[in-house]
């Protein structure tokens, strides 16, 4: 069961994950410092310790010839290994199988993003790991705050006791980037003095706020980055959506499978070994020296109360253990820790943080913050979600028919695709084309992103598979469009033709020759 | 073969930011082995030197023996006698062995052995011998050895510029055979900063083949590779590929045989792996197969010693991936002649491959002017540019009648053929293949009757003209359609004199002049069951051989995304970048690949890739060789 049959029947298909720092473990015997984290934790140490040699020899070998760019993957017959470092000298690597059913075939770009997105909502509840390291230098808290977050994270793509990760199936979606609800001018207004007037009553010139109608944004005021974060871990965790099913609509692949039955739970439970050996040879379990443990990815913990406000009791005080505070979390470029609160009035969800020390009371403070909202607020929310409702086109409101789209904006990190339900009308050989196409553009675009001189690759690629379907990719100032155009004529003209309409009804004409 | 077999030990002259690289992969990192085991200080300069007579003077003549490889074997490697024998003449010397075949008497100077090279086990006579052999040639520095080892460490000064060096590019205009750089290795930036390497090594770690940097300097960094390969296959998986930013590093494994490629030139995976094949075989055609026997027998075997003096072949071949659309296409292309010209070529060679011959193939540089095949046997398009570079790479085919071993890897693997070489004039030569180590007079009696009858009826000549005039050129793309009778040659003589029509003008007139009509700028046309393609002649604007580069490379990446092996072959490709527009069109019947003006319009284009076909349809008879091809069979 979980995670321990798992890791002695490759249950999860060969699947490491592991996270190492190359400043530790350098003196012999002392291999397993450097060690973080490692999926499956239950492998003997030999083998984790040699998968993450490689992992090191490589990223040595390779900065011989390319010293600003060390190993990014290795594809070998039956895996392929995805680098990514996340902090200075902090490396994950992702091992996936390439098993011989067809459905094991990954976009690498696509699994570096489920890499990069783990650490970044890490750091945004935790902080860095190098400054968690910095606190706290024999690493025994960092690897079970690492291990309990990551765990959590991974159930999200947990389907009947197998993971599932990014696949050829999920060529038209964008990890990592912001799905926009299109709203007219006068609900535009609304919003923006919604907005306002959250921010006011908080009573701090630092406070961020974002602005969610179901799983789409509405506004924001945070850094893209932190936008970025947010977005993600309210479509994971705190959309009414998820809060109703227990479901993220970003792991659709879950759907169906009714269990959100923890990760952690059925492996570390059944796994009493894997915990002892996992921490146990570090002679430092956490609590012993941690004093709070936050695992803010865990599945059915926020819940809504009463008064609206999102509760999620996880978080407890630094100097009882036993009391809930409030969530926390860090914006990127500031140490500074924020109040993390979440309102919801029916579609509606609201995020927003407040600095930690702008607040006086405390706990106390805070809760008048929000009482302050609620008094001040309540219409307007009900005001806004009433219009916005009434323009909301429903689940299929951005299907083009004929079309099978992904459109990218790269530098508002914003992504628009056909709705999922009309993606999996598509044949496999035409996404499996569209997979290897994405993949040619992703080499494309690090090459570009190598290049001493920046510039926007403008690119066209037109492709008429052996199935007959059109793949198309285009490229155009920072912005990317993919489409698949089955069931359509055999010239080329055709195909540039049916982009050159879409580009101009729905892209502003971001696509179009003219 | 299990690694446990091997040694396990410290790389011995990596350098430090390797050797963390080892430690870390806790590897059997095997110690690579140092030359001066073998050979010594003293015999590794005789290595050098025995590069740079490769590089000169020889082409290379890989084992030498009855027909019987074994033989070759025992002898090289048993009995260990070298001789050497510098005989530029063409006079034909009798050497000293009486075990040798008929053939190897007749063997007409200017090739030694590979075993020659740098071995203590040389007498020091033989020594003295090859020694005075460097000597005589550095001096006459046909290669430009000398000039190149300067340019090299001009290069080593010069190597703290940020760029990565990029060698063939660099030096595609006056492209100089043979190996550079010998003073580096992988300590040097400029070494490291070289756009694409090659590395030929044993499954022990020992370097046999290096395109940059001696192989002897650089056990230490090919016992990280091998590192690199057994660590992964000792946990039960195989490395393909590693990529770092703009670099890719490619694995394949041959047996014993290790090939490496790091590159940071944009190819696709799928065209370095391709490209590792070709180097691979081309070592087979040197010296079959069998030579997994010797590793068999001794793990550690040192490889070096037998391709002395090859480096030459493999410079021109590595050369050859960034010019020679042979390489990726695997079809050969044949120099455009009057059907009837081909025709009485054809003749010729059917006529002698009657009596023995296996293949008789006349070419012109790496184009074909024709080839015959004795009854079902065929030649792989792939074997042909295999054994076109290893004659026109060496230099000594060219100065005398040659009999050689070689083998040719797609046809069988495992055996030497004979190939009898003789150049016709400069650019020409004739290649008789036997199975026969006994055949060469048979072979110089055919010869001299091929060469009488092309004389006689002016093919040599008519080659002449047509490598003056070139094939097509896209600015004679008919724009009407051109009356069925009108053919290629006489196509290019009357577009020469005769002014354009006014339609084409007209249409040349809307797209910036340069190029075809519709912005074309070159093409590629690709018959699949000829095995055959044509290629445009490049004209402006891609006229600098870096832009030829590029387009190349262009055409390379767009061959890989149509031909994925998962998904492919598609059926057809538009792409546009900033530097093109590439159409691509693929049937049961041909391959199109054509390039335009980024700008160019699409309908235009399309329009025009259509006329492209039905244009290479109308001058077949004269731009492939047709009929009689072995490849039917």
């Amino acid at each position: 069961m979980g995670l321990t049959s798992a890791a002695n029947g490759g249950g999860y298909g060969g699947f490491r994950l592991c996270v190492f720092d190359l400043r530790r473990g350098h003196s012999e015997g002392q291999e397993l410092d450097k060690i973080l984290f490692f999926y499956p934790a239950d492998l003997p140490f030999s083998t984790q310790l040699s998968v993450i040699g490689l992992s090191e020899g490589l990223i040595t070998f390779t900065r011989i010839f390319s010293p600003d760019a060390a190993c990014e993957e290795i594809e070998a017959e039956r895996h392929s290994h995805v680098f990514y470092e996340a902090e200075p000298d902090i490396w994950m690597v992702m091992v996936v199988e390439k098993s011989k059913g067809k459905e094991a075939i990954w976009r690498l770009d696509a699994l570096r993003k489920v890499l990069k997105e783990v650490h970044s909502l890490f750091v945004m509840f935790h902080g860095s790991l190098r400054s968690l390291l910095e606190k706290d230098p024999s690493g025994g808290s960092l690897r079970s705050q690492l291990f309990i977050f990551i765990m959590d994270y991974l159930s999200d793509f947990l389907v009947s006791k197998k993971l599932h990760l990014p696949s050829f199936r999920d060529s038209l979606k964008e990890r990592g980037t912001i799905q926009m609800l299109t709203i007219g001018r006068e609900a535009a207004l609304e919003v923006q003095s919604l907005v306002r007037l959250v921010e006011s009553c908080t009573g701090s010139t630092s406070c961020h706020s974002l602005l969610m109608f179901q799983d789409l944004m509405v506004s924001t005021t945070f850094s893209p980055d932190d936008t970025v974060g947010l977005f993600v871990y309210a479509v994971q965790r705190l959309t009414p959506r998820v809060l109703s099913t227990g479901l993220s609509s970003w792991s659709y692949v879950r759907k169906g499978s009714a269990s959100s039955a923890s990760f952690l739970g059925t492996t570390a439970g059944g796994g009493g070994p894997l915990t002892e050996q996992f921490y146990g040879s570090y002679d430092s379990f956490p609590d012993e020296n941690h004093t709070y443990r936050v695992r803010p990815l865990q599945h059915e913990k926020w819940f809504k109360g009463k008064d609206g406000f999102l509760v999620n009791d996880s978080w407890q005080s630094e100097n009882d253990n036993l009391v809930p505070t409030s969530p926390t979390i860090f914006l990127q470029k500031s140490d500074e820790r924020m109040f993390f609160c979440v309102y919801q009035y029916k579609n509606l969800t609201l995020i927003f943080t407040v600095p930690v020390s702008s607040i006086v009371n405390g706990e106390q403070g805070l809760s008048n913050v929000k009482q302050l909202i609620l008094e001040n607020a309540s219409l307007k929310f009900s005001k806004v979600e009433e219009k916005l409702t009434k323009g909301w086109g429903g689940e299929n409101a951005y299907h083009v028919s004929g079309y099978r789209y992904l459109l990218v904006d790269g530098d508002r990190n914003n992504s628009r695709a056909s709705p999922l339900t009309k993606v999996a009308t598509l044949s496999k050989e035409s996404l499996l084309a569209l997979n290897k196409l994405r993949q040619e553009v992703d080499l494309e675009k690090s090459r570009v992103r190598w290049e001493a001189a920046r510039y926007d690759k403008d690119l066209e690629i037109s492709i008429r598979a052996k199935n007959n379907a059109w793949v198309i990719a285009r490229t155009c100032r920072g912005k990317e469009l993919y489409m698949v155009l089955e069931n359509a004529n055999e010239t080329v003209l055709y195909a540039s033709d049916a982009v050159e309409k879409f580009s101009n009804r729905y892209c502003n004409g971001a696509f179009s020759l003219d | 073969m299990s690694s446990e077999e091997r040694d396990v030990g410290e790389p011995e002259s990596c350098p430090d930011c390797v050797r963390v690289g080892l430690d870390s992969l806790a590897l059997n990192g095997r110690e690579g082995e140092k030359e001066g085991d073998d050979l010594g200080n003293g015999s590794v300069e005789d290595g050098v030197g025995g590069t740079v007579e490769g590089l000169g003077v020889n082409g290379v003549v890989a084992g030498v023996g009855g027909g019987e490889i074994e033989e070759v074997w025992d002898r090289n490697l048993v009995d260990g006698r070298r001789e050497r024998e510098e005989n530029r003449g063409g006079e034909i010397e009798e050497v000293g062995d009486g075990r040798l075949g008929d053939w190897y008497k007749a063997r007409a100077g200017g090739w030694g052995e590979i075993e020659e090279v740098g071995d203590e086990k040389l007498g020091d006579e033989h020594r003295a011998n090859s020694e005075g052999d460097v000597e005589g040639d550095s001096s006459a520095s046909s290669s430009g050895y000398a000039a190149e080892r300067e340019k090299g460490s001009s290069h080593s000064g010069r190597s703290s510029a940020s760029e990565e060096i990029d060698d063939g590019e660099a030096a595609m205009a006056a492209w100089v055979p043979g190996k550079r750089h010998l003073d580096e290795d992988e300590a040097s930036i400029s070494w490291r900063k070289r756009k694409k390497h090659f590395f030929i090594l044993s499954n022990s770690g020992k370097p046999i083949y290096s395109r940059y940097g001696d192989e002897h300097k650089l056990a230490g960094f090919s016992a990280t590779l091998q590192a690199i390969i057994s660590f992964v296959e000792n946990g039960g998986d195989r490395v393909k590929s590693v990529r770092a930013g703009k670099h890719q590093v490619v694995f394949l494994v041959k047996g014993p045989i290790y090939l490496v490629c790091i590159s940071c030139t944009e190819e696709p995976y799928e065209s370095l792996r391709v490209q590792l094949e070709l180097i691979y075989s081309q070592m087979i055609l040197i010296l079959t197969k069998s030579v997994n026997r010797c590793f068999e027998k001794n793990p550690k075997f040192d490889m070096t010693p037998l391709l002395g003096g090859t480096d030459v072949v493999f410079s021109s071949l590595i050369h050859s991936f960034s010019w020679n659309p042979a390489t990726f296409l695997h079809a050969y292309t044949c120099l455009p002649l009057a059907y009837a010209t081909r025709q009485a070529a054809g003749a010729v060679l059917q006529d002698i491959a009657d009596s023995g011959v296996l293949f008789a193939i006349l070419m012109c540089k790496h184009k074909v002017v024709s080839l015959v095949g004795a009854q079902k046997a065929s030649l792989h398009p792939d074997d042909m540019l295999l054994l076109s570079n290893f004659v026109m790479s060496s230099e000594s085919f060219r100065t005398s009648e040659s009999f050689s071993p070689i083998c040719l890897p797609r046809y069988n693997p495992m055996a030497f053929l004979y190939a009898y070489v003789h150049y016709l004039d400069v650019e020409t030569y004739l290649m008789l293949l036997t199975t026969s180590s006994d055949a060469f007079y048979h072979l110089k009696d055919c010869r001299l009757r091929v060469e009488m009858v092309l004389l006689r009826s002016n093919v040599l000549s008519e080659i002449q003209r047509s490598l003056l005039d070139g094939g097509m050129h896209v600015e004679d793309l008919p724009i009407d359609p051109v009356p069925r009778s009108m053919s290629l040659l006489s196509q290019l003589s009357y577009q020469r004199i005769a002014t354009p029509t006014e339609s084409q003008e007209s249409l040349r007139e809307a797209f910036t002049g340069t190029g075809g009509p519709a912005g074309l700028w070159h093409f590629i046309y690709r018959s699949i069951y000829l095995d055959q393609y044509v290629a445009s002649e490049f004209s402006p604007p891609i006229n600098t051989p870096r832009q030829q580069k590029r387009l190349y490379r262009a055409y390379q990446k767009i061959y890989a995304s149509m031909h994925d092996k998962g998904v492919g072959p598609h059926k057809t490709q538009f792409r546009r970048d900033e530097n093109y527009v590439l159409l691509c069109w693929v049937t049961q019947d041909f391959e199109l690949y054509a390039a335009f003006d980024p700008l160019a319009d699409k309908a235009l284009a399309i329009k025009t890739c259509n006329r492209i076909c039905q244009w290479v349809k109308d001058v077949e008879n004269e731009i492939f060789l047709l009929g009689a091809s072995p490849f039917s069979w």
